[in-house]
């Protein structure tokens, strides 16, 4: 595999604000790459960068060895973007939008109306194929952003948050679109805020946090590295805890106190379970870690050893 | 200015788009025109008389034909470009395409163009059922010609606005303060020959007075050197119009 994106020191600044500051990562070719963080993290800034729709500050940016800039048509073509926001022509049809945005990558007509049925079909809209964008649910309005992305057939795509705001059915085929692209051989770039979507799909991901990478690796690296293999909350009331943490001192656990909530992050969990059951504690849970416990831990709280 | 053959595709996205208004907007560029042609013309042109020899109608029309064009092609590129770029979104994804986004903008002046010749051609349509004509068919053509440079330039004018607008309340200030004067100020509806020395001259460079000279003109074949200067005028103002329109729209596109 190579690296189909380059980023050093990246930087945007917008004004005053800096919203992307100095990051540096490669994506191979092939690979899904997710940008994962907190609101106002840079990651759509940072992906705006790669498909060309906002200068760059300062550092270096390339996609297939082109620097991104705003007037870099040859990116742009080969690129398929996925919004965040819903952004479809709503003065048309489903089909229409799809047959308009195929003018705009100068695709020949015969061609256009044969992608276009294949894609309707795709994201399986093909009972909509003539409604208007406001007889969609979210979900087919996402859908039909999907099918448009692709109608350039990209080598490159770039997914901003595709599942917000949808039901599980929706975000499970949507998913699975994701992953079929991705065995095809496309590289797919994802920022989101659902960690169960970064696990699912992502082979690297990067943690961002007020405009910086906090760490990058594959979320199964980044679970056992930050966190370990298990993860204990009780609930119980703060004056407990040192009693609690005593007792359990002997396990090499990290211990963080949450709330109403008393967190031990574990390496090993086998033998502390059998210490809890000996404890008796009411409202306990135990199950194995996440990479919202890594999320958590690198942007919003501290681990306390 | 990175533009190229692309503001075409933008134009159709436009035109496919419009299938759907096609009948109100027919209607109101149909009921704009009468308004105009019926209660100035024949109302107030029973208590003006003879204009040159002709009646009221033929000076009016030229006038009215060139502020239906600018008019039409402003409100396009103001409401219309404002709908397409914040409510619709639509700029944002144009703009990830090999669109640029001074194709995008041009690709809307080039609309709002088409939908003042919609009006103008409506216009004609309803003068000439009046009775008043052009003076030949090249005057016809010429006509459409001007139509298009006037279209150009109250679109380009227009984006500059929708460019800083920031929301629908603010054309408010360019409509009733800058547009709707003007059409009294540029010799649609009499001629400006009695105004004060200072009028005259704040007149003749408004945008529209040159258009309604040179429409006048073409309409009744009766040229003169000055009109040479008013057609020069036209196209520096265009020029300098749409460069800083596109500018300041790929300013507030591209952040």
């Amino acid at each position: 595999m190579s690296s189909i994106i380059t980023a050093k020191d990246l930087t945007k600044r917008y004004g005053k604000f800096t919203a992307v500051d100095g990051i540096s990562f490669e994506i191979q070719e092939g690979e899904c790459f997710g940008f994962l963080g907190p609101n106002g993290a840079g990651k759509t800034s940072t992906i705006r960068m790669i498909h060309c729709v906002s200068p760059v500050t300062a550092g270096t940016l390339t996609v297939k060895g082109l620097p991104c800039s705003i007037d870099n048509r040859t990116i742009k073509k080969t690129t398929g973007v996925i919004p965040q926001e819903i952004t479809l022509d709503i003065d048309l049809t489903v089909r229409e939008n799809l047959m308009v945005f195929s003018r705009f990558f100068d695709i020949p007509r015969r061609e256009a109306k044969t992608r276009v049925e294949e894609l309707i079909k795709f994201v399986e809209l093909e009972a909509k194929r003539d409604s208007k964008i406001d007889q969609l649910s979210t979900g087919m309005k996402r859908r039909l952003l999907i099918a448009r992305a692709l109608i350039n057939q990209p080598t490159l795509i770039i997914a901003d948050e595709p599942t917000t705001g949808l039901d599980p059915q929706a975000r499970h085929l949507i998913w699975q679109r994701l992953r079929q692209l991705k065995s095809q051989g496309v590289t797919l770039i994802l920022t989101t805020q659902y960690m169960e979507e970064a696990q699912q799909l992502c082979d690297r991901i990067v943690v961002m946090y007020q405009g910086k990478i906090l760490k990058e690796g594959t979320p199964r690296t980044l679970i056992d590295e930050e966190i370990g293999k298990d993860v204990v909350e009780i609930r119980i009331s703060q004056d407990q805890d040192e009693k609690l943490i005593g007792s359990l001192a002997g396990f090499s656990c990290g211990h963080e106190r949450v709330g109403d909530t008393l967190f031990f992050y574990c390496r090993d969990g086998h033998d502390i379970r059998k210490k809890l059951v000996e404890l008796d504690l009411p409202n306990t849970v135990h199950r194995p870690a996440t990479l919202e416990d890594v999320f958590l831990k690198l942007t919003g709280r501290s681990l306390i050893e | 200015m990175n533009l190229s053959y692309r503001v075409y595709h933008v134009f159709v996205r436009n035109l496919v788009s419009y299938k759907r208004f096609v009948v109100p907007t027919f209607i109101a560029s149909l009921v704009q025109p009468l308004f105009y042609l019926i209660t100035f013309g024949i109302g107030m042109g029973a208590y003006v008389g003879l204009f040159g020899g002709k009646p009221y109608l033929f000076f009016l029309v030229p006038g009215v034909l060139m502020s239906a064009v600018g008019l039409t092609a402003s409100y396009e590129c103001l409401f219309g470009t404002f709908v397409k770029m914040i409510h619709e979104k639509l700029y944002d994804s144009l703009i990830a395409t090999p669109v640029s986004a001074e194709d995008a903008v041009a690709g809307d002046i080039a609309w709002g163009v088409f939908r003042g010749l919609i009006s103008g051609t409506l216009m004609m349509a309803v003068a000439m059922a009046m009775g008043v004509f052009p003076v030949s068919v090249p005057a016809v053509l010429l006509l459409f010609v001007c139509m298009i440079f006037v279209g150009v330039l109250f679109g380009s004018l227009a984006m500059i606005v929708t460019s800083l607008a920031p929301n629908f309340d603010f054309f408010n200030y360019y409509t009733e303060l800058v547009l709707t004067p003007m059409l009294f100020f540029s010799g649609v509806f009499f001629p400006l020959d009695n105004f004060p020395a200072w009028m005259k001259t704040f007149s003749k460079f408004l945008p529209l007075t040159p258009a309604v000279s040179i429409s006048r003109a073409v309409f009744s074949g009766v040229y003169s050197t000055a009109l040479i200067f008013d057609f020069l005028f036209i196209v520096v103002l265009e020029v300098i119009a749409f460069t800083i329109g596109v500018k300041l729209m790929k300013r507030r596109l591209i952040k």
